[in-house]
C-alpha cells in the first residue's frame, strides 16, 4: 500500500511539477529566445519555399467562413468606404518603389483576376475552405516597380484592437510574389463581406490565417520593418507568434 | 561465492545512446504532451475531416456556462467541470479552459509559447527516437525487442502472471513476450505515425508535401489521430512506470541510467 501511494504521488508531482517549471522557464528571457530559434530555423529551411497550397472543388467549399479576427473598422473612414460602396477606396502602394500610386477598387477590379479554391488555416487550429477572387499581389507590385534592393512587403490595414493598436503584417518579396499570394476582392462568387475585410484582403494560402490581413488600405515596401510598431513584422508576431508561418 | 554469482547476472543492457535518447525523449514527449493540450486549448475539438465541419466532429471541451465543464465524445455530453472544460486558468483562479492549467505549459493560456515549446521539443523527441532507432537497427538490437510471431503464444501466460494467476513468468530473453508487444507498438508504429501526423501540422509542410496531409484525412483529420496517438503514448506512459515501479524498481532505474541489469531467474539475454 505504501508502495501504491508512492507510485501515485510520485506520477502526481512528476504531472504537477511539469506545468510549474515548464512555466518558470517560459518567463525566463534567455530560454524563452532559445525556444524561438526554431522558429527562424523553419523560416530559414523552408521561408521562401514556391510549394503550392493544395487547390479544392466547389464541393469542398466550408458552407460557413468563420470570422475570427479584430473586429470590423467603426472608424467614419471605413463607414464612409462603405457608405460609398467602396467607389472612393483606393489602395496606396508607398516605399521602396519607383512609382508610389493609389489603385481605386475598380482598377484593381478590371485586372486580370485569379479564382482559388484554397483551405484557410488559422492557428488556432481550425480550418475553412473558401473561393477566393482577386488579384496576384505580383502584378500590383509589378505596376509600382520595387526597388531592387526592396526586401519586405508591409500591409497597413484599417482594423485596431481595443487599445488603438492597427493590425498590420508583412511577407518577404518570395512570398508576395508567390503564384498564390492574392489580393482577395471577391469569397465565393460575391465582394468580401465588411467582416470578411471589405473592400481587399490579402490572401496567402500557403500560411496560417494572421498572415492574410484583412481590411488592408496601404502596400509599404520596405528594407526593414524593425522600425514599425513591435518591429516583429505583424500585429500577432509583436504578440509572441512566428513571422515565418507556413502550412 | 554467492557474490560472484551475482556479478555474473549483471548484464549490460542499454548502450549510452539509448539511455540518452530514452530521457531526452521523456523529457521532450512530456513538454509535447502539456504544450500541446495547450494548443489544443484553442480550438478545443477534433473533426474527422479536413476543413472544420461541426457535423463530423468526434470530440469537443466546453464551458456552456460560467462555472461548468462538459467534454462531448461522438454526441454523448459529459459534465467535467474542475477538470475539462471549466477549470484552473494557471494564475490562481478557474476560468472556461478546455485542459486545466496544471496542465498545460505554459501554465496560463497563451497559444504562441505553447507552440515554441511544441515545436522546439518535437525536434527533441524525433531526433531521440531517430538516433535510436538507426543506432540500434545497426548494432543488431532492435531483434531482441520486436515482436515476433513465435512470441505470440507466451502473451496469455505473461499476462496471467501479471494478474497473479501464474507463480512463474514463462521464460524469455531480453524482453518478456508483453514489453515486446509494447515496445513493439510504441516505438515502430505509434512514434512514427505521431511524428508523420505532427509533421502534417508543421510549419511549411502541407505546401510541399500535400500527400502526407491527405494520407491522414485531411488537416483536422491529422489533429485528431495526432492527440489520439498522444492518448495511446499516455496510456503506455502509465503502464510503463507503474510496471517500472512494480518489477524492480531500482533495477530498472539502475539499468536505464548506468546500463547495468541485474538478470531475474526466468530471464535470458537475446531475443
Amino acid at each position: 500500500m505504501k508502495r501504491r501511494l508512492f507510485l501515485a504521488s510520485s506520477i502526481a508531482a512528476a504531472l504537477g511539477g511539469c506545468a510549474p517549471i515548464g512555466t518558470a522557464l517560459n518567463d525566463n528571457p534567455g530560454f524563452h529566445h532559445l525556444l524561438g530559434l526554431e522558429g527562424a530555423l523553419d523560416a530559414a529551411i523552408l521561408g521562401d519555399s514556391s510549394g503550392l497550397a493544395r487547390r479544392y472543388s466547389v464541393a469542398d467549399i466550408s458552407p460557413h467562413f468563420p470570422v475570427d479576427s479584430l473586429p470590423t473598422p467603426t472608424s467614419s473612414t471605413y463607414e464612409a468606404l462603405l457608405a460609398s460602396g467602396f467607389r472612393s477606396y483606393a489602395l496606396a502602394i508607398s516605399g521602396a518603389v519607383e512609382r508610389p500610386m493609389r489603385i481605386p477598387l475598380a482598377r484593381l477590379a478590371g485586372m486580370a483576376q485569379q479564382t482559388q479554391i484554397t483551405r484557410h488555416d488559422c492557428v488556432e487550429g481550425w480550418s475553412a475552405i473558401g473561393a477566393w477572387t482577386g488579384v496576384p499581389l505580383r502584378n500590383v507590385l509589378l505596376l509600382a516597380v520595387p526597388h531592387r534592393d526592396a526586401r519586405y512587403v508591409v500591409f497597413r490595414c484599417m482594423d485596431r484592437d481595443d487599445q488603438g493598436t492597427p493590425y498590420y503584417e508583412s511577407l518577404d518579396m518570395a512570398q508576395a510574389y508567390h503564384p498564390q499570394t492574392l489580393l482577395a476582392l471577391q469569397l465565393n462568387g460575391r465582394p468580401i463581406r465588411p467582416d470578411h475585410g471589405a473592400p481587399v484582403r490579402l490572401r496567402v494560402p500557403t500560411q496560417l490565417g494572421y498572415k492574410s490581413a484583412k481590411w488592408v488600405a496601404e502596400i509599404q515596401i520596405v528594407g526593414s520593418f524593425a522600425h514599425l510598431y513591435g518591429g516583429k513584422g505583424g500585429y500577432w508576431e509583436d504578440q509572441g507568434y512566428e513571422w515565418y508561418a507556413g502550412i | 561465492m554467492r557474490y560472484s554469482v551475482i556479478v555474473q547476472r549483471l548484464v549490460y543492457r542499454y548502450a549510452l545512446l539509448t539511455r540518452l535518447a530514452h530521457w531526452f525523449g521523456a523529457i521532450a514527449v512530456a513538454v509535447l504532451i502539456s504544450s500541446g493540450l495547450q494548443i489544443f486549448n484553442a480550438a478545443p475539438y477534433l473533426d474527422a475531416a479536413d476543413r472544420s465541419t461541426p457535423a463530423r466532429r468526434v470530440l469537443s471541451i466546453g464551458s456552456p456556462a460560467d462555472g461548468v465543464g462538459q467534454l462531448t465524445l461522438f454526441g454523448h455530453t459529459f459534465t467535467t467541470t474542475g477538470f475539462l472544460g471549466w477549470g484552473s486558468d494557471g494564475v490562481g483562479g478557474e476560468s472556461a479552459r478546455a485542459f486545466p492549467g496544471w496542465l498545460t505549459i505554459p501554465a496560463y493560456q497563451d497559444l504562441a509559447d505553447g507552440r515554441r515549446w511544441h515545436l522546439f521539443f518535437a525536434w527533441v523527441a524525433s531526433l531521440a527516437w531517430l538516433a535510436w532507432l538507426v543506432s540500434s537497427a545497426i548494432k543488431g538490437n532492435l531483434a531482441e525487442m520486436v515482436l515476433r510471431p513465435s512470441d505470440l503464444p507466451k502473451l496469455l501466460p505473461m499476462q496471467a502472471y501479471y494478474l497473479r494467476l501464474r507463480r512463474e513468468p514463462p521464460p524469455h530473453g531480453t524482453y518478456n513476450p508483453l514489453q515486446k508487444a509494447a515496445y513493439t507498438f510504441v516505438l515502430l508504429v505509434l512514434a512514427p505515425l505521431i511524428v508523420l501526423t505532427g509533421l502534417a501540422l508543421s510549419p511549411g509542410i502541407d505546401a510541399i508535401a500535400h500527400p502526407l496531409t491527405v494520407l491522414f484525412g485531411g488537416r483536422q483529420f491529422a489533429r485528431l489521430w495526432h492527440f489520439l496517438g498522444m492518448l495511446l503514448f499516455v496510456g503506455f506512459a502509465l503502464v510503463h512506470i507503474v510496471q517500472v515501479a512494480t518489477q524492480g524498481f531500482f533495477n530498472h532505474m539502475r539499468s536505464m541510467i548506468s546500463g547495468w541489469y541485474r538478470l531475474r531467474d526466468h530471464e535470458s539475454v537475446g531475443p
